[in-house]
């Protein structure tokens, strides 16, 4: 009895923020996305060594309900699209045209970038606990430990710092299915159309050595596509080819 | 071409609001690539009197130009080509592979123009591809080509109907792809599996009806499968026994075209994916349509009756081997038997610097021949490099082994901009 009145004592003198993970990553989230159903056209570029390998471009649709249909529009990768709804993936190459069914380790064997430009949000698929306050490169922040509510999701486990004073996203180590920390990320935010948004996301690749991914939102739009977009059979159709 | 040409005037004069404001008036990709085939004859081919009058065991190579993107409302894929075989003249030619305009809003979507019309889940055999049509496990192939066509589309969220008028002026072709016809494609999303059902009628083949399922059991583990009955079929099969010598030396009576009742198409496969880039996909299969071991003897057996007339007083030679080469379009069958087997290891660099290989063999159940490929590929930012070695064998008797190329070497590289 004495155990449990401490304990619910403890929890009383947790500041408000420890109740909701899910409302603090919200927060974070209106700093990625503008509206819950947007498009995202965004630039992926690739360092090997501190050179650039390679760039990608795709233009991101997102719904809620964890739908994301990424349009790839690099030269090299013209025609190709991914869908994610959910735990579910489909993907239709250009050669033949047709949706294809693939499986989470397929996906993660795709581009890596796809799975980091496509996820736009943390409330819908993470939860987890605040650890404490640290400071990050002189910023004071809430330190979150987050985990997948679910599968599909490209990293399990997500380390995430936010501003303490107004929860943007400040830094980020992503963890892999085993536990093993991939990437570092860390979050420039700018004002675009007199909001406060992130304009780069960078990974710093710990599992590969001399691997640096900067991630350009170069434009956000709303767009709430209608809801045959997201079946897998319209991926075939040109509508969204532009 | 005209028709092409038709069909795309008619989808932009159809295109109606629909069509999203962010259509651009011009918004091109580009693409380059070479690719070129250094070819190898068996030297102890049954057929070889008759190869030099086809196009086995010549090298070749080919250089495309493609551009890919959309025009005001209409999608384009354009090949511009130029190949070139040994022993003949090189050959350029513009190909409008697709030209298209999507229209329409809500859940009733339309198609009108030339379009690739893909269908099917597997990788090595594709039982209900009966509108494209395409011919699977080339090496290296070039672009596939569209179907013209007018189709309706219905969407809701987890399923769509599509009702296609293919080659809408066409009656019956040479090719069973450019037969006029109609079909009926439906797709419905069941929790983790697909579903593909479809309905095609023509008068080469009447009804076409078939289903295809695609699951993910596991996070590593795709399954799939596929099934067509078709009202009836047509094949190439050698001459009946007994063969008269008439018959043996005529090359447009090389081989007959035999009719089927209601045969059947089974695939059975899956693909399994590990963390560290490699996976293996796995696939059996059945086609009621293709050759028998049997044809295969029966053919064997033919051969050498010609070959022994040559050089038979009366006889010219320029017959025999004019036989002999029209029997080998035996070898243009989709599957050359008619149980087979797949089993293709693949690897991709999970750490992402480009590098891709895979080790396909493709066994005939039927009668032991097989063809083994191994392939290496590598991708940068905008240049892709791909490279492999296929051979074949099997059995003395066996399609594989009978084939005229011992194998071929290819190798390819496209660059993007």
């Amino acid at each position: 009895m004495f155990r449990t009145l401490l304990a619910a004592a403890a929890l009383l003198a947790l500041p408000a923020w420890a109740a909701d993970v899910k409302a603090l990553l919200k927060e974070a989230d209106s700093y990625r996305l503008i509206d819950q159903s947007s498009r995202v056209d965004t630039e992926v570029r690739v360092f090997k060594r501190g050179k650039l390998d390679k760039t990608r471009l795709y233009a991101v649709y997102v719904k809620p309900g964890r739908r994301s249909l990424v349009v790839f529009r690099s030269p090299s990768e013209r025609g190709q699209k991914m869908l994610m709804l959910g735990d579910d993936f489909w993907l239709v190459m250009p050669a033949s045209q047709r949706p294809l069914r693939i499986t989470p380790m397929q996906k993660l064997l795709g581009d890596a970038s796809t799975g980091d430009v496509a996820s736009m949000t943390w409330a819908e698929d993470y939860d987890g606990r605040v650890e404490g306050e640290v400071l990050v490169d002189g910023v004071p922040c809430l330190k979150l430990d987050i985990t997948g509510q679910r599968k599909g999701v490209s990293y399990p486990r997500i380390v995430l710092y936010l501003a303490k004073s107004d929860r943007r996203p400040v830094q980020a180590e992503l963890y892999v299915a085993s536990d093993k920390l991939a990437k570092e990320a860390a979050f420039k935010i700018g004002v675009v159309d007199g909001r406060r948004l992130v304009t780069e996301m960078t990974l710093v690749d710990r599992l590969q050595q001399d691997r640096r991914t900067e991630v350009h939102y170069l434009a956000r739009s709303r767009k709430a596509l209608s809801d045959e977009y997201y079946n897998p059979a319209f991926l075939v159709r040109a509508d969204l080819d532009n | 071409m005209s028709r092409t040409a038709l069909l795309a005037g008619a989808a932009l004069s159809l295109a109606t609001s629909g069509a999203l404001a962010e259509d651009a008036l011009l918004d091109l990709s580009y693409k380059t690539r070479f690719v070129g085939e250094d070819r190898h004859l068996r030297d102890d081919s049954v057929f070889g009197p008759g190869l030099p009058l086809t196009s086995f065991g010549r090298d070749r190579a080919r250089l495309e130009g493609e551009a890919r993107g959309k025009a005001g409302p209409i999608s384009l894929l354009v090949t511009a080509r130029q190949s070139a075989r040994e022993g003949e003249r090189a050959e350029g030619e513009l190909v409008a592979n697709e030209a298209y305009s999507n229209f329409g809003a809500g859940a009733n979507r339309y198609t009108a123009g030339k379009k690739i019309l893909s269908g099917d889940v597997g990788f090595g055999f594709r039982p209900i591809d009966v509108l494209q049509r395409e011919q699977r496990l080339q090496a290296l192939p070039p672009a596939l080509e569209g179907i013209p066509h007018l189709a309706w589309e219905h969407y809701s969220a987890d399923s769509a109907w599509t009702l296609v008028w293919a080659n809408p002026t066409h009656e019956r072709r040479d090719e069973p792809r450019d037969d006029g016809s109609f079909a009926l494609r439906h797709y419905s999303r069941w929790d983790k599996t697909d579903l593909h059902g479809v309905a095609r009628i023509s008068s080469r083949y009447k009804l076409e009806t078939g289903a295809a399922t695609s699951t993910v059991a596991h996070e590593s583990l795709e399954l799939h499968s596929s099934f067509l009955v078709q009202r009836r079929d047509e094949r190439r099969a050698p001459l009946a026994e007994p063969a008269a010598t008439a018959d043996l030396l005529a090359p447009d009576r090389a081989l007959r075209t035999v009719t089927l009742d209601n045969p059947r198409k089974l695939l059975l496969g899956g693909t399994w994916t590990v963390e560290s880039g490699w996976s293996l996909l796995a696939e059996a299969w059945y086609d009621g349509t293709a050759p028998t071991a049997e044809d295969w003897r029966t053919l064997a057996q033919q051969t050498e009756r010609r070959r022994a007339l040559i050089g038979t007083p009366g006889v010219p030679d320029a017959a025999v081997n004019g036989a002999i080469a029209a029997s080998t379009r035996l070898f243009e069958a989709q599957n050359l038997t008619r149980r087979s087997a797949l089993g293709r290891l693949a690897w991709t660099d999970p750490a992402a610097g480009g590098w891709s290989a895979s080790l396909d063999w493709l066994h005939s159940l039927e009668d032991g021949g097989w063809a083994a490929t191994a392939a290496v590929g590598w991708e940068a930012d905008r240049l892709r490099l791909d490279a492999g070695l296929r051979r074949y064998g099997g059995k003395p008797d066996s399609a594989y082994r009978l084939l005229p190329e011992r194998g071929l070497l290819y190798f390819g590289a496209s660059l993007a901009f």
